[in-house]
């Protein structure tokens, strides 16, 4: 792999897996299809590590779901090997195989003629598992991808929304708690707002679970997103560039790791960073159990415009302006205009950026996983951690001496 | 019109009736039975093989284009008259739509489920029983409904090869034409084929209600 890396120095830093150990690793996979000349997938050769993401993008074609269902078997190599936790379970039994590896795809795939319940225990069943262990596992897992169980268990797919089905079909994934998860393109048929809650709540799962996972997507913001190393594969899989997101965007190996992440890189930049990593400001806020007159007092006292009014969770309920607090004829709760653009810790400033122009207010707001008030992030907050984003790159290529003065940053 | 106050106001034969209509359901219930045994593996073969799926759908079909008078006495010399040489014809004939539904019910079950089943480890025998034939099912069963209300149909052909079931009757009263009560055997035949055929299609509404997973009822 190495001879397909960019030779620069200073752009295979961190492409090695430097910490922790290999989960899988793929030693010149290599698929063809009959009657095909060139083979799909052409010596692929990766090492993923333990606990991370590993996103595989690249042009349709190019093999990646290929290289994906290979690590099942779902597809058989044709040749090269598979090795998973240091087992070579390329030869193995490979139901046996897949029972310990969590698979979900595009199309879901739930089991249309049972239930929820029995869709998630589907992989225990398999295994055996005794009743009331596999209740309470399923009962636990519905719970973890926010669907209640109560709610939910005894429903029939049909009679679940695109995102929900979704859900479903990550927890049937998780059932058995294997240690690997393979995903094909799973958010890719879910609607754009959806598919932003669905990523975000993944990935606040995946840093407790610390899964070893596959990710396949053919797109690269999703990848930059999701991704904590990023292979970037070319017509037969050939790895183009194997790195972190944040080397891929800076210093992408070669012209077609350039073309493929494409123009807007400024933008896409904003999807490494999450809403967490920038300290949000405090908003004048008030509570509804506070007194209307002690409210009015504290908003005249600031020379903020509008005020966030919290129910008594601390969850944002509306934005009142100063007549909304002088006039009494109407509940503080029903006062005001609602608030709308609420993000969290997990949500990326793309995300945020995105709330904010929806929203009318031009903020957005933080909000806990369980909805409560942490802050306000502005748009000054955004254009702060683009300029922090140029002045880094601009810096890479001084130091590299790369710099074209077309493409300098004006500081 | 003397067909309720004389015909069937006569107890002789409203019993032969009744006896010609067990018959009847026999002759229908068995082929079909061997029909959907036999048409569940040919159709699972047919889905499994690409090679095998269209000598098997012509095989098949072949069967119903042979006139059935002309296959009751082909089977004749070989198993003798009654209702052997039926069965077997009626279970040929009933092949036919049991197949081609079996094949395109397992063809209509999403990739993606097989595909996911395939994925969290089920061997081939266990998709095929928990996942593709449970999903299969309301297009199987729409093929033995046809079987039957075909079979149904054709049994009464039975009665010329010496055959039990409604036939008789008709055949009774198609000899007898143009003497008196011709025309009332000929009616009372038909009525009872075409009450037994309704009451099939009833049990096979029940069948359905019965066995179809409510995650896939329409």
């Amino acid at each position: 792999m190495s001879d397909q890396t960019n030779g620069d120095p200073l752009a295979r830093l961190g492409t090695d897996a430097e910490t922790g150990e290999t989960m899988i690793e793929l030693q010149e996979l290599t698929k063809r299809f009959p009657g095909q000349e060139t083979p799909a997938v052409d010596r692929l050769s990766l090492s993923i590590p333990k606990g991370e993401i590993v996103v595989f993008v690249g042009p349709s074609g190019c093999g990646k779901t290929t290289s994906l269902k290979m690590i099942n078997r779902i597809i058989e190599p044709s040749s090269g090997h598979i090795i998973i936790d240091g087992e070579d379970v390329t030869d193995i039994d490979p139901n046996h195989l897949r029972r310990r590896i969590g698979y979900v795809i595009q199309q879901i795939g739930l089991f249309p003629h049972i239930r929820i319940a029995e869709n998630v225990a589907t992989v225990p069943h398999l295994l055996g598992w005794d009743k009331d262990r596999t209740r309470e596992r399923v009962d636990e897992l519905l719970d973890v991808v926010g669907l209640p169980p109560e709610q939910y268990r005894e429903r029939f797919p049909k009679e679940l929304s695109g995102g929900q089905r979704q859900r479903v079909g990550g927890a049937r994934a998780l059932a058995a708690d294997p240690p690997v998860l393979l995903m094909d393109e799973p958010f890719g048929a879910i609607a754009p707002i959806t598919r932003t809650r669905l990523q975000n709540e993944f990935l606040r799962l995946q840093t407790e679970l610390q899964k070893t996972i596959c990710f396949v997507t053919h797109d690269i913001d999703e990848a930059i997103k999701m991704g904590d190393r990023i292979a970037i594969l070319q017509e037969g899989s050939r790895v183009a560039q194997f790195a972190t997101p944040e080397e891929i965007l800076t210093h992408p190996a070669n012209d077609f790791v350039e073309d493929f992440v494409g123009t807007g890189a400024t933008l896409k930049r904003l999807k490494l960073t999450r809403v967490k990593e920038v300290e949000p400001t405090e908003a004048l806020t008030g509570r509804v159990d506070e007194d209307r007159e002690t409210l009015r007092q504290r908003f005249d006292a600031s020379d903020w415009t509008a005020m966030l009014l919290l129910d008594r969770e601390n969850k944002p309920l509306r934005w009142l302006r100063g007549p909304d607090l002088r006039q009494q004829d109407r509940p503080l709760e029903k006062a005001g205009v609602r608030t709308r653009a609420l993000v969290e810790p997990q949500a990326t400033l793309s995300d945020a950026l995105e709330e904010m122009l929806l929203g009318a207010a031009g903020v957005a707001i933080v909000v806990d996983r369980r909805g409560a008030y942490r802050g306000l992030l502005d748009i000054d907050a955004i254009i702060t951690s683009i300029q922090t984003m140029k002045d880094a790159q601009a810096e890479y290529y001084r130091a590299a001496k790369l710099a074209d003065p077309e493409d300098e940053v004006p500081a | 019109m003397t067909f309720f106050t004389e015909y069937l106001a006569d107890p002789r034969t409203r019993d032969a009736l009744f006896e010609q209509t067990l018959e009847h359901i026999y002759l229908t219930a068995v082929p079909v039975g061997m029909a959907v045994v036999i048409g569940l593996f040919l159709g699972i073969l047919a889905h499994r093989s690409p090679q095998l799926r269209s000598p098997i759908l012509s095989v098949v079909s072949t069967f119903l284009t042979i006139p059935s008078l002309a296959l009751f006495a082909i089977l004749i010399p070989i198993v003798g008259i009654g209702a052997t040489p039926a069965i077997i014809a009626l279970t040929l004939y009933a092949l036919l739509p049991i197949v081609r539904n079996t094949v395109s019910g397992l063809f209509s079950v999403d990739r993606a489920v097989v595909e996911s089943a395939k994925g969290m480890g089920m061997s081939a025998t266990m998709r095929l029983w928990k996942i593709e034939l449970p999903n299969a099912w309301p297009v199987m069963l729409a093929g033995v409904r046809v079987a039957t209300l075909l079979t149904i149909g054709i049994a009464a052909i039975a009665a010329l090869v010496g055959g039990p079931g409604l036939g008789q009757e008709i055949f009774t009263g198609i000899r007898r034409i143009p003497a008196t009560g011709s025309l009332e055997s000929l009616l009372g035949g038909t009525l009872f084929i075409v009450i037994l055929a309704v009451l099939f299609d009833l049990f096979y509404l029940a069948i359905g209600r019965l066995t179809i997973p409510r995650g896939i009822r329409e």
